[in-house]
């Protein structure tokens, strides 16, 4: 991978899993090593709660919608580009794959339409 | 030659969805009122529609992204935040004034009660949205918009005065009610800039698979579609000024809308009239659904795009049928819809420079488009429409209040 801004190129990019479903965003960043200088990407991080650490209208979304927060290690992701490529499915990775809305949708008849 | 007809085929469905029930409004009410003097603001909501369509679809072929990846990408969660909110609350808005919008046009065929039409006309486009295929909705909506070209013919059967109408490409502002000139700038812009046209056609670019290659298709529908879409505003505001402003007759109701085909075109301008109308705020309502649901998938990165089907999408799917649902709520209270259209045209207005700025941002950035990045004609007119807009925003409300919604 070559040189990418944190802030514009990954924080708030589409997260794709290995099957290229689109699985949220990524709504926050995990830093470690920030105090002896060498800081580095501990992990994504996404799902409702995530959005706590997005400024005051983050709290206030993160209050209302109370979803959850999954953290992805930088270990599975595979590539940046403009969207964020996960190395495992969405299902191992603990995220949400719209699994609820999708049983609702399909008990009307022609959703596979 | 296959490539000519698809581009060919491309123009003539943007020409048939350009117009909506906002720009029936008020092309017909700015003509009845102001006669040809404001042509030159259709021109000035063309111009922009045509260059922030063109950079989204090449933002969209090039990147993959749509506009509502590029808010949150480039303005991050707070202010893309306010963005979503703003445009949720508009699209909203041109949901219920465009499903109102069909409802008076099945009563002007029919002469059935306005709320059963209303039902009904919920009923079917909901069908439609969730049976056809994307490209299936795009094409028949756009091509039976077509009928609309009537307008033109009877702009032409009415003998406008055509040096009057060559005048009025200059702004002037010769009036002694400057609030009202100035609602109506604003409203000709807005109509012609309606947001939901560019989220609809940004995502529509990713939903039909654009690739740099279709970048000539996308040129070609943005430049050559949207002006000859232009051509139906300026057919409707010349055609009232020709005929409803020397009677005196406001076009409360868009029966005065038809008779204005009527009248130079006879029984089959009148049928056109209707047909086209039907089909052109069809199309609108159903655009801005699924712009309503494009925009919230976008935002919060779920599955979206017809083409996964209902299933594969299921997220986007529940959105764009709530947004429809609450739209057609909104028109079943009894509101009157032609109402309804002139406060969603206005408050567009003040929602469009949060939406093209991070167009405008992404369509200059390297890293999303390489060599594809906006040339400085394009960058000079992004830039202006975006002060442009500012400045409208920013009258629009006060002009609202201060013309009385254009009655003076």
């Amino acid at each position: 991978m070559s040189e990418i801004d944190l802030g514009l190129g990954i924080l708030d990019h589409q997260l794709v899993d290995s099957d290229g479903h689109h699985c949220g965003k990524v709504d926050d960043l995990e830093l470690e090593g920030v105090r002896d200088g060498t800081p580095r990407v501990a992990a994504i991080l996404t799902g409702a709660s995530a959005w706590r650490g997005r400024g005051l209208l983050g709290r206030l979304a993160a209050a209302v919608a109370r979803g959850r927060l999954v953290r992805i290690a930088w270990e599975d992701v595979k590539d940046v580009h403009a969207e964020v490529e996960l190395r495992r499915t969405a299902e191992e990775l603990g995220v949400a794959r719209e699994d609820r809305a999708r049983r609702l949708v399909e008990r009307i008849p022609g959703a596979s339409l | 030659m296959k490539n000519v007809f698809a581009i060919a085929l491309g123009i003539l469905a943007a020409i048939g969805g350009f117009v909506d029930i906002g720009d029936i409004v008020f092309n017909t009410a700015a003509g009845a009122t102001f006669g040809y003097e404001l042509l030159w603001a259709v021109v000035i909501g063309v111009g922009g529609i045509i260059t922030y369509a063109e950079m989204c679809g090449r933002v969209a072929a090039v990147s993959e992204r749509a506009v509502f990846d590029a808010v949150r990408e480039r303005l991050g969660f707070q202010v893309g935040l306010v963005a979503l909110v703003a445009a949720q609350f508009v699209n909203l808005l041109t949901i219920a004034a465009e499903v109102g919008g069909v409802a008076l046009v099945l009563q002007l065929l029919s002469g059935l009660p306005y709320r059963a039409l209303l039902v009904l006309a919920f009923v079917a486009l909901a069908l439609v949205l969730w049976v056809m295929p994307f490209s299936w909705i795009e094409r028949v909506f756009g091509y039976a918009g077509l009928a609309l070209l009537v307008f033109a013919v009877g702009a032409i059967k009415l003998h406008p005065d055509w040096a009057q109408v060559a005048r009025g490409f200059v702004p002037r502002a010769e009036t002694d009610n400057l609030a009202v000139y100035g609602y109506y700038v604003v409203g000709l812009i807005g109509a012609a800039m309606i947001p939901y046209e560019v989220y609809f056609y940004s995502s529509g670019a990713v939903e039909e698979r654009w690739r740099p290659k279709d970048l000539g298709v996308n040129r070609a529908n943005a430049i050559v579609g949207y002006s000859l879409g232009g051509i139906l505003s300026f057919a409707l505001m010349i055609s009232a000024g020709a005929l409803l402003l020397p009677q005196g007759i406001s076009p409360e109701h868009l029966g005065s809308v038809a008779l204005v085909a009527e009248v130079p075109v006879g029984q089959i301008g009148l049928i056109l009239a209707l047909v086209g109308m039907l089909f052109a705020i069809s199309g609108a309502a159903i655009d801005s659904a699924f712009a309503g649901a494009y925009n919230l998938a976008q935002f919060f990165g779920w599955e979206w795009g017809k083409y996964r089907h209902n299933h594969g999408a299921p997220r986007f799917t529940i959105t764009w049928a709530v947004m429809l649902l609450l739209g057609f709520l909104v028109v079943m209270t009894g509101v009157d819809p032609i109402l309804v259209t002139e406060i969603s045209v206005v408050f567009s207005v003040v929602a469009l420079p949060l939406t093209y700025l991070p167009i405008l941002l992404v369509a200059n950035d390297r890293a999303y488009m390489g060599g594809y990045r906006n040339g400085w004609l394009v960058n000079v007119f992004g830039a202006v429409y975006l002060v442009v807009l500012l400045v409208v925003a920013v009258a629009a409300i006060p002009l609202l209040v201060a013309s009385n919604m254009g009655q003076g």
